[in-house]
C-alpha cells in the first residue's frame, strides 16, 4: 500500500474500472450547454444537469459525437422535433462513458432519442404557456382590437427570406386595388440570434406605434427549420405587451409555436398574412359600399314615401275642402232659406201693414176727393154764374167805350187836320231856300254853318251858299 | 379639431349613425339630404384613403430605420 501510484497508472485504473463498471451504452439524459462542431464533421457536446429548484448545475460532462454518427443522428433529430440540434436542448442518448488518461472523462454518444427531446419541449411549452396564463398576459395582444382598416404593416422578416417576398407580392397585387404601406424591420428568424433580434425589430416598430396598424412577424419556407426562438418565454412575453396587434405567418405545419398562440392572429404562411390584410380591407369597403347602398335605397324610399304622403295630404286636403265647402253650401242654403222665410213673413206682415194703410188711405182719400170734388163744383157753379155776369157788364162796358172812342176819334181827326194845315202853311215861310231866295246866305266853314263870328279866325276858307250856288272865300279880315 | 384628421373608424361610425337615424325615421327630409350629402363626402374619404398612394405616408416610411 506504500507504494506510490502515477497519474498515468490511477488514471488507468480508473479506465479499467468504469469499463468494468459501466460497459456498453448507458442511456443518459442532459441538457446541451454547448455544442461546437469542428471541419471534421464531428461534434463535441458539454453536457449538464440542472437542479429542477436551484436551475444550478449539478453535473456537468463532455460528450462527442463522431462525425459517421453525427452525420445520421443531426437531421433524424431534427426531422423529428422540429428543432436544430442545439444548446439548450434536453436530450436523451444512448453513450459509452469513456476516459481517456490524458483527457479524461467524455461520454462517445452512439444513439439519441428525439422523442424524449419532444416530451420535454412539450413540457417546457407548457410551463412557459402556464407561466404566461398565469401572469395574466397571454391573452394581452390576442385582446387588442385589430384596425377596421389594417393599411399600415411593420413587417419583422429577414429581407432575404422568400416568404417576404410573396408577402409584399401578394400585398401589392392584391385585386381590389387596395393600397398598403409596409414597413419591413429586419430580424434573424432563427439562430441564438433570433429572440433579441426580433425583440429588438419591436421595440424600433415601438417608437411608430401610432402609425402603424398591425405587425406581421414572417419567415420564409425552408423545409426543416428551427422554430425554437417562437417557443421563447420571452420573446412571447414581449409580444403579449406590444401595443400593437401581431400577426405570425411563420410558415410551419406542425405545433403552433408559443408566439403564434399569443399572437393577435396566426396564419400559416406569408401569404396567407397577407391574403388576411387584404381580406379586412375588402370587408370593411365592402361595408361602406354597403351602407352607401343602405343610406341611398332609404333616402330613395324616404323621398318616394315622402312624396306620396304629400300627394295623399295633398288629395286628403281636396277632399276635406269639398267637404268643408259643401257643408259651409248647406249652411248657405239653410240661412238663406231663414234670411228667405224671414223676410217673406217681415214682407207678407209689411204688406198686410201696407194694404191696411192702403185702404184707409184709400177711404180717406176717396171722400176727401168727394168732399173736394163736390167743393169744386159748387165752386165751380159759382164761377160759372159769377163769369157769366161779369162777361155780361163787361160786354156792355165795351160796348159804351166803342161808340165814346168812335166820337172822340172823329172829332179829333177833324181838329188834327186843321192844324196840320196851318202847320204846313208855317213850315213854308220857314224854309231856308225860301230865306236864300230872299237875299240871305248862309256861311259855312268844312261843311259846318257858322253862326259866330268867333267860330273864324284868319285865313280860314269858307262857303257862302246862296239860292243858287256857292263860292268859296278866305278870311283876310276879322 | 379642424386640423384632426378623419379616421376609418369616426367616419364609418359616422355612416352608421346616419343609417340608424334614417331606419328610425329621425331625419326629415331636409336633414336627409343633409346627411346624404355628408355620406358621400365620408365614402369619397373612405375610397380614396383605401386605394390612393398618400405620398405623405410614403414619406413617413421612408425615413424610418428599417
Amino acid at each position: 500500500m506504500a507504494e506510490n501510484l502515477t497519474l498515468f497508472e490511477l488514471n488507468r485504473q480508473i479506465k479499467d474500472t468504469l469499463a468494468e463498471a459501466l460497459p456498453g451504452t448507458v442511456w443518459v439524459v442532459a441538457e446541451i450547454s454547448e455544442l461546437k462542431e469542428n471541419r471534421a464533421g464531428h461534434c463535441y457536446l458539454e453536457l449538464v444537469e440542472k437542479d429542477d429548484a436551484s436551475d444550478e448545475i449539478i453535473a456537468r460532462a463532455r460528450a462527442t459525437i463522431w462525425s459517421y454518427t453525427y452525420r445520421m443522428l443531426k437531421p433524424y433529430f431534427e426531422t423529428t422535433t422540429g428543432r436544430s440540434f442545439s444548446d439548450g436542448l434536453k436530450i436523451l442518448i444512448s453513450t459509452t462513458v469513456e476516459f481517456h488518461e490524458a483527457y479524461g472523462m467524455s461520454l462517445n454518444v452512439k444513439d439519441i432519442n428525439p422523442i424524449y427531446t419532444i416530451g420535454d419541449l412539450s413540457l417546457k411549452r407548457k410551463e412557459i404557456l402556464d407561466r404566461l396564463h398565469n401572469e395574466g398576459v397571454f391573452d394581452m395582444n390576442r385582446e387588442l382590437p385589430l384596425p377596421l382598416v389594417p393599411q399600415n404593416i411593420a413587417v419583422i422578416s429577414s429581407a432575404t427570406a422568400a416568404g417576404y417576398q410573396d408577402f409584399v407580392e401578394q400585398l401589392e397585387a392584391n385585386p381590389y386595388g387596395f393600397k398598403f404601406y409596409h414597413k419591413l424591420f429586419e430580424a434573424f428568424m432563427q439562430g441564438n440570434e433570433a429572440v433579441p433580434s426580433i425583440i429588438a425589430a419591436l421595440e424600433r416598430i415601438f417608437e411608430y406605434e401610432d402609425f402603424f396598424d398591425a405587425v406581421v412577424i414572417i419567415r420564409g419556407g425552408g423545409a426543416q427549420a428551427d422554430l425554437s426562438c417562437f417557443d421563447d418565454y420571452d420573446l412571447a412575453y414581449f409580444i403579449t405587451q406590444f401595443p400593437l396587434p401581431v400577426i405570425t405567418g411563420i410558415g410551419h405545419e406542425k405545433d403552433e409555436t408559443i408566439v403564434d398562440l399569443v399572437a393577435h392572429t396566426k396564419m400559416k404562411t406569408p401569404t396567407a398574412v397577407a391574403e388576411f390584410l387584404v381580406a379586412g380591407l375588402l370587408r370593411f369597403s365592402e361595408h361602406i359600399l354597403g351602407l352607401q347602398n343602405s343610406i341611398s335605397q332609404y333616402a330613395k324610399d324616404i323621398l318616394t314615401h315622402e312624396k306620396l304622403f304629400i300627394e295623399k295630404i295633398a288629395s286628403g286636403v281636396n277632399v276635406a275642402g269639398k267637404l268643408f265647402l259643401a257643408s259651409k253650401n248647406r249652411q248657405l242654403i239653410n240661412s238663406l232659406y231663414e234670411i228667405k222665410s224671414a223676410i217673406e213673413g217681415y214682407t207678407s206682415q209689411k204688406t198686410r201693414q201696407l194694404d191696411e194703410i192702403e185702404s184707409s188711405i184709400r177711404f180717406a182719400s176717396r171722400s176727401f176727393i168727394t168732399e173736394c170734388g163736390q167743393k169744386l163744383s159748387s165752386g165751380i157753379q159759382d164761377l160759372k154764374y159769377g163769369a157769366r155776369h161779369q162777361v155780361q157788364k163787361g160786354n156792355h162796358l165795351l160796348e159804351n167805350i166803342g161808340f165814346k172812342l168812335k166820337n172822340d176819334v172823329q172829332n179829333l181827326v177833324l181838329k188834327r187836320g186843321n192844324k196840320l194845315t196851318f202847320w204846313e202853311k208855317q213850315i213854308q215861310l220857314l224854309d231856308p231856300e225860301k230865306t236864300l231866295k230872299r237875299g240871305y246866305t248862309l256861311t259855312l266853314k268844312d261843311g259846318e254853318i257858322i253862326k259866330s263870328k268867333k267860330s273864324l279866325k284868319k285865313g280860314d276858307l269858307v262857303e257862302t251858299r246862296f239860292s243858287d250856288g256857292k263860292v268859296e272865300s278866305k278870311i283876310e279880315k276879322l | 379639431m379642424a386640423t384632426k384628421k378623419l379616421t376609418y373608424k369616426e367616419a364609418t361610425i359616422e355612416m352608421e349613425e346616419i343609417l340608424e337615424q334614417i331606419e328610425n325615421e329621425e331625419l326629415d327630409v331636409d336633414e336627409l339630404a343633409e346627411k346624404v350629402k355628408r355620406v358621400s363626402v365620408l365614402l369619397k374619404f373612405c375610397k380614396e384613403k383605401l386605394h390612393k398612394t398618400n405620398e405623405q405616408v410614403e414619406q413617413i416610411l421612408k425615413e424610418m430605420e428599417g
